[in-house]
């Protein structure tokens, strides 16, 4: 640990990312070990549980469930903290809302008792990009880039759980345009750039991935139809879900809605923290930016290798 | 004096007799508690010789009651447990008065406010809340005393702060009616926010052709002084006896030599955004506003000019009328009574980054509009889009921008103006272009005026105005930076986008961003919503809590012209009955010296917020001044020998209350 900051978190990892892109999590350790923040290990997490699929069904088994995730991490006196939006959602809306109402604090006490645990809710659960951008600081960032890209655009992703809902998120009236993540990737040198519907979700949320994938695959297509026309190199996201959607269902997209598409989608998706952890002069293989040409059929299923040929020419 | 000395003599000697008056008010407090109850507990309470119990005290039965008992001499203190005494405090003591009885040998125990309303769920938590009240207000009658009111004279002057339409009727007002005003404005005119208009709602007249007359005859007014580029700085005083300091900002241009010619604004080289177009005019560093400012002083706008010279030689201003080190003039002016009309802003809506205003080109709010519609505007009447300076052929409008907002940080109430004004912005845009495509998102359409659902009909039916009931989600920039509209509308229950040419935004106005300073220079206090507060919404909507100090227009609240014009009349009105009487009472609770306990240490001195201590050099002691003393009672409790005794709230009076408080 850093002696100037008291930059301690405990690491809330989620389903996604594990399961699907480690090298999300990876990228994560690496660019915290390197600023100085320490990561701790939650023992025991559960799922969240997911806010479009729980929360839809039983709201107080939903927060129960947060609320015993939370109180993992205040047993180790640190605030959660997680790369993805989603868990984002449901562990801030379940600290939010219990914070708010007494009695609701008291339900989940009641239920959390039965297993010997007690959810304070004195710690506030994070994002990553929260702790980088509020937290730590742009001007603190700054100061470790080493390399600066050249001519890079960028089509970020915000999602929609990390802005939505405004009134419990930190963000501090930059809500319907907000620029944080914007702000982020730019002092690496790359460009962000605007495009149509920017703030349009990924497809894969509320559950419509699980119940609908034409529909799902409907949104990607649009979304990454702009994102295309606006000439964008890659797309950098900070949610493992999204991170999948945008990934996985560009192949989706191209399968279903092939006619519309023409030239098949190939964007690369990058995570914000690989990006950063680039322009850091972090080893790519610590980023999970190096892959086995061997293992096909594993993530990230569009290549990225179009995004690694611009970092050997333009990252200075 | 002739009143005191008919007064039924009650010195706080004799034995008090007291009587209490429990009113049902309605069902207010009898609805919850049982007033018979009550009027028996009261009954029990030491030096209480008889209770009643009626239906409106206030009403003049009630009051006929009360005095009925005085003049037959059964009872010398009262007590009416009834309501707050802010309004109904005046009604009882004046009973009190026409019967002979002091007034201020009356205590009003509130426990509607306090018992029955709060407790309306909890009828048995009230009943015990009401019984002490009345226990306290009956224990404060014990020990009251009778006070003389004193009486201040009215300086016959007002100061008017805000010259826009509001100020501007007001100060007309009270000069024909005699009074001295001075009125006080920011800007180098008068003319408010009204002068920027083109033409008003629902009758279509022209705003300037009404107001730049009405400006001229302020100008003329003889009782009138005019204080453009001035602010008020200080005030202090009281009700009748106000003295205010107000700063005249330099206009670098000696206006007594200024002949008005208006060379040097053709020579000044710089040129920036003119603030009466919301920049989109141009004006030069020497500029008037617009041409028929009153006055038609020229300034010169400091932060823009370079000190080139060019406006100060002799061939550019003949008189040399230039004055580069101008500094500002302070002036000192004594008024009975203040008017404030302040005026509004309007909400920006920049951080709606969901509307894109600031990023999108064609994006405008609603008083950029009615410059561009103007036809003594930055295009004469020409309207045209910002991008390509072209008309457009098709333009939305969006209702309650920053208005009717529950979400942080928004405004909650109706701005009450935009749906008219953006109505009549269509229609405007459609006599000029009746080809052009028009619509305008709604919540609801408030047409609430005199002839504001016709001049709205009309709109959709005869000129073709579409109106979507539906709130714009977000809006994006397409070709040629026309702007693509993502909506539902909410009567057809579909979603829809539209592509138009230029977006309005009907924003909503706003109290003045520096109205918290006028609050605590005047101490005027703010509603909520943050405007200025009236005494009472109903009553007396023009006065404030701080006796003297009237407000007009939309310093009070969001209104349209006509209801603007009335509350300022209304204030005008206000202020004259106050100064017509020459003199007004002030309420005897200032504090006095016992002479004898002081011991001149000047405690009381520094610490009074109100300067109304004095020190008497000979017999060294504090000397209070009734008419400055608020009666806050600070003096009292920093008084380290007791010497202090504020009129009505005296140690003896809250003692017995507080012990009476502690009593079963």
């Amino acid at each position: 640990m850093n002696e100037e900051n008291d930059w301690r978190y405990a690491f809330f990892l989620g389903c996604v990312a594990p399961n699907r892109y480690p090298m999300i999590e990876s990228s994560i350790r690496a660019v915290f070990e390197h600023l100085g923040a320490e990561l701790l290990e939650i023992e025991g997490a559960s799922c969240c549980p997911a806010p479009g699929v729980f929360r839809a069904f039983h709201i107080p088994s939903w927060l129960v469930i947060a609320a015993r995730n939370i109180a993992l991490a205040e047993e180790m006196g640190v605030s959660p903290i997680t790369g993805c939006n989603g868990c984002y959602g449901t562990l801030r809306d379940a600290w939010f809302e219990m914070e708010h109402e007494p009695e609701l604090k008291a339900m989940v006490n009641e239920h959390l008792a039965k297993i010997g645990k007690t959810y304070k809710g004195n710690l506030e659960p994070k994002h990553v990009v929260q702790a980088l951008y509020l937290d730590m600081g742009i001007d603190f960032l700054k100061d470790h880039i080493k390399h600066k890209f050249k001519d890079l655009k960028v089509a970020v992703h915000y999602g929609c759980h990390i802005l939505k809902p405004s009134d419990k998120r930190p963000w501090d009236g930059e809500y319907e345009n907000p620029t944080f993540l914007d702000e982020l990737v730019e002092i690496t040198g790359a460009k962000s750039i605007d495009y149509t519907d920017k703030f349009m979700c990924c497809g894969a949320g509320g559950a419509v991935r699980t119940a609908v994938k034409e529909v799902s695959a409907d949104f990607s297509r649009e979304k990454l139809t702009n994102i295309r026309e606006a000439g964008a190199d890659i797309i950098i996201d900070v949610c493992p879900f999204c991170h999948l959607q945008l990934d996985l269902g560009q192949m989706e997209a191209n399968g279903y809605y092939g006619d519309m598409i023409g030239e098949p989608f190939k964007i690369p998706v990058i995570y914000l923290t690989q990006l950063l952890g680039l322009s850091f002069g972090i080893d790519p293989n610590k980023l999970g930016l190096i892959k086995n040409h061997e293992l096909s059929g594993v993530p990230p299923f569009i290549s990225i290798e179009p995004f690694l040929d611009i970092v050997k020419e333009r990252l200075i | 004096m002739t009143e005191i000395e008919n007064e039924i003599k009650v010195t706080g000697k004799e034995e008090p007799k007291i009587g209490v008056y429990v009113c049902h008010c309605g069902i207010n407090i009898a609805g919850v508690v049982d007033v018979f109850a009550l009027k028996d507990y009261a009954l029990e309470l030491p030096n209480v010789v008889l209770a009643r119990e009626y239906k409106f005290m206030c009403s003049d039965n009630g009051q006929q009651m009360i005095k009925d008992d005085i003049e037959a001499g059964l009872i010398n203190r009262v007590v009416v447990a009834a309501c707050s005494p802010r309004m109904h405090e005046p009604t009882f003591r004046l009973a009190c008065k026409e019967a002979g009885l002091n007034q201020f040998l009356f205590e009003q125990a509130n426990i509607r406010e306090h018992a029955t309303w709060v407790n309306m769920r909890d009828p048995e938590g009230a009943y015990e809340i009401a019984k002490d009240h009345i226990r306290m207000a009956v224990a404060k009658a014990r020990k009251l005393l009778p006070l003389q009111v004193q009486k201040v004279k009215v300086e016959p002057s007002c100061l008017i702060i805000g010259g826009g339409i509001a100020g501007m009727n007001a100060a007309l007002d009270l000069s024909n009616e005699g009074y001295k005003v001075y009125l006080v404005e920011r800007t180098p005119t008068i003319g408010g926010h009204m002068a920027q208009l083109d033409k008003t709602f629902p009758t279509m007249d022209c705003s300037a052709c009404i107001i730049t007359p009405r400006m001229v005859d302020v100008a003329r007014a003889k009782n009138v002084e005019i204080l453009t580029y001035s602010e008020v700085i200080e005030v202090s005083g009281y009700v009748g006896n106000f003295e205010a300091t107000i700063m005249k900002k330099p206009h670098y241009v000696d206006q007594e030599k200024c002949t008005a010619c208006g060379a040097c604004v053709e020579k000044c080289p710089i040129t920036c955004g003119n603030e009466f177009d919301l920049g989109m005019g141009i004006r030069k560093a020497i500029y008037i506003p617009f041409p028929q400012a009153v006055p038609g002083e020229y300034t010169i706008d400091m932060d823009k000019c370079i000190q080139c010279g060019i406006c100060a030689k002799e061939d550019v201003c003949e008189p040399g009328a230039i004055i580069y080190d101008d500094k500002p003039e302070y002036i000192n002016v004594k008024v009975g009574t203040i008017i404030v009309a302040t005026g509004w802003d309007l909400y920006d809506p920049t951080e709606l980054g969901q509307y894109g205003y600031g990023r999108f080109p064609n994006v405008i709010d609603g008083l950029q509009m009615e410059r561009l519609l103007s036809s003594f505007g930055p295009v004469l009447g020409k309207p045209v889009r910002p991008s390509d300076l072209k008309a457009p052929h098709s333009i939305a409008f969006l209702q309650c921008v920053g208005s009717r907002n529950f979400r942080d940080g928004g405004n909650q109430y109706c701005s009450r103006v935009c749906c008219m004004y953006a109505t009549k912005q269509a229609r405007q845009y459609k006599e000029k272009h009746p080809e052009a495509e028009i619509y305008i998102f709604y919540m609801d359409i408030r047409a609430f005026g005199k002839g504001y659902e016709e001049f709205y009909e009309s709109a959709a039916e005869n000129f073709g105005i579409n109106y979507v009931r539906g709130r714009i989600a977000e809006v994006r920039e397409g070709k040629d930076n026309n702007i693509i509209i993502r909506a539902e509308d909410t009567l057809l229950q579909k979603p829809i986008e539209l592509e138009v040419e230029m977006f309005v935004l009907s924003c909503g106005l706003e109290p003045r961003a520096d109205a918290d300073k006028v609050s605590s220079l005047l101490s005027v206090q703010r509603s909520g919503d943050g405007f200025f507060m009236e005494a009472h919404p109903k009553l007396r909507p023009v006065d404030t809590l701080t006796e003297g100090i009237f407000i007009a227009g939309v310093a009070q609240g969001p209104k349209d012209i006509p209801d603007t014009v009335a509350q300022a009349k209304g204030a005008a009105s206000s202020a004259a009955a106050l100064m017509a009487l020459g003199e007004v009472e002030i309420e005897p609770y200032y504090s006095v010296v016992i002479e004898q306990l002081c011991s001149g240490c000047r405690s009381c001195q520094s610490l009074c917020p109100f300067g109304a201590i004095e020190f008497d050099e000979f017999k060294k002691i504090a000397i209070v001044n009734p008419a400055l003393c608020k009666g806050c009672g600070t003096c009292v409790s920093a008084c380290p020998s007791g010497a202090m005794v504020q009129n009505h709230f005296a140690n003896f009076q809250l003692n017995s209350i507080i012990t009476w408080a502690l009593k079963e």
